[in-house]
């Protein structure tokens, strides 16, 4: 099974690395898509399909949290499962995200299991062989 | 308070170096960084935190050391990188130490971080930093609170 994944951050080495995480978790099949910010993402969701969004939350021009907001008022994209990875765990802000229709929360740093097991758990199980085998790609953080 | 946010800072460098740029790291004295040894090009980024009390935490590392950490980061060989991704590997690093530091302090408020950026290594010649040594190099860190 492939999915159409947005991966939303204002950091070129963190989209890097949570694509690299996705292809070693069994999403090597899957469109791995890319925005630097909410504004972005949301160019982006007119023109392609995504299945699962995953968002960083302290971006510039506009935040995951804005971003979030105007997914979740639209009727095209509110269903669309949304994931925040960010450094900012505080309890009350998680709740916020999560008020707000977010699917699950990652704090940086993160380990590749749990972006895995959070994504299988909203999207499904992969099929193993659809894992990408890449000697290069660095599943033990 | 600055002495528990600097704790946590330190203890926060070891996890976020361990876990994703896989350096061990040690803590060296608190010293002005033109005595710090490091004569290298250095990369220089600051990140602002607000919440129950405000400040800035500053990081500096030899460009080869950031060299090192993108390759482990992001799994790419030294001829993938650009000068964007050395930029980002700091900034991110920064990025996640401060983020998970304040995680560990009590807050009334949570606290809001700021959006990290690059900035020039010239302007803190005279300033005491705390030393971040790594098996073969070292970084710098400094922390200010608003008054």
């Amino acid at each position: 099974m492939s999915y159409s994944i947005l991966i939303v951050d204002d950091s070129l080495p963190m989209r890097s690395v949570i694509k690299k995480t996705l292809k070693a978790a069994g999403y090597g099949n899957s469109e791995l898509l890319e925005a630097a910010n909410g504004e972005e993402a949301l160019a982006l969701m007119k023109k392609s399909w995504i299945d699962i969004v995953l968002t960083d939350y302290n971006m510039p021009v506009m935040n995951g949290l804005e971003f979030i907001k105007v997914l979740k008022a639209d009727d095209l994209s509110k269903e669309i499962p949304v994931v925040v990875i960010s450094t900012e765990g505080d309890a009350s802000k998680i709740r916020e995200f999560m008020d707000c229709g977010a699917a699950g929360y990652i704090t940086k740093p993160f380990t590749a299991e749990a972006i895995r097991d959070l994504i299988v758990t909203i999207l499904g199980e992969v099929d193993y062989e659809d894992a990408v085998d890449d000697s290069d790609t660095d599943f033990d953080f | 308070m600055k002495t528990q946010l600097m704790t946590a800072i330190q203890t926060s460098i070891s996890e976020v170096m361990e876990t994703m740029f896989f350096l061990p790291v040690e803590f060296g004295p608190e010293i002005p960084i033109a005595e710090s040894g490091m004569d290298a090009k250095k990369l220089v980024c600051e990140l602002a935190f607000k919440g129950d009390f405000s400040g800035n935490l500053i990081l500096m590392a030899p460009e080869t050391l950031v060299v090192e950490m993108a390759e482990n980061f992001m799994g790419e060989s030294l001829e993938n990188l650009t000068p964007e991704h050395l930029d980002g590997t700091l900034t991110e690093m920064l990025n996640m130490v401060c983020g998970n530091a304040l995680r560990k302090i009590e807050a009334k408020t949570p606290f809001e971080l700021g959006i990290p950026k690059k900035i020039g290594s010239t302007l803190f010649e005279t300033h005491v930093f705390t030393i971040v040594e790594t098996t073969d190099s070292k970084m710098a860190i400094l922390l200010t609170l608003d008054e």
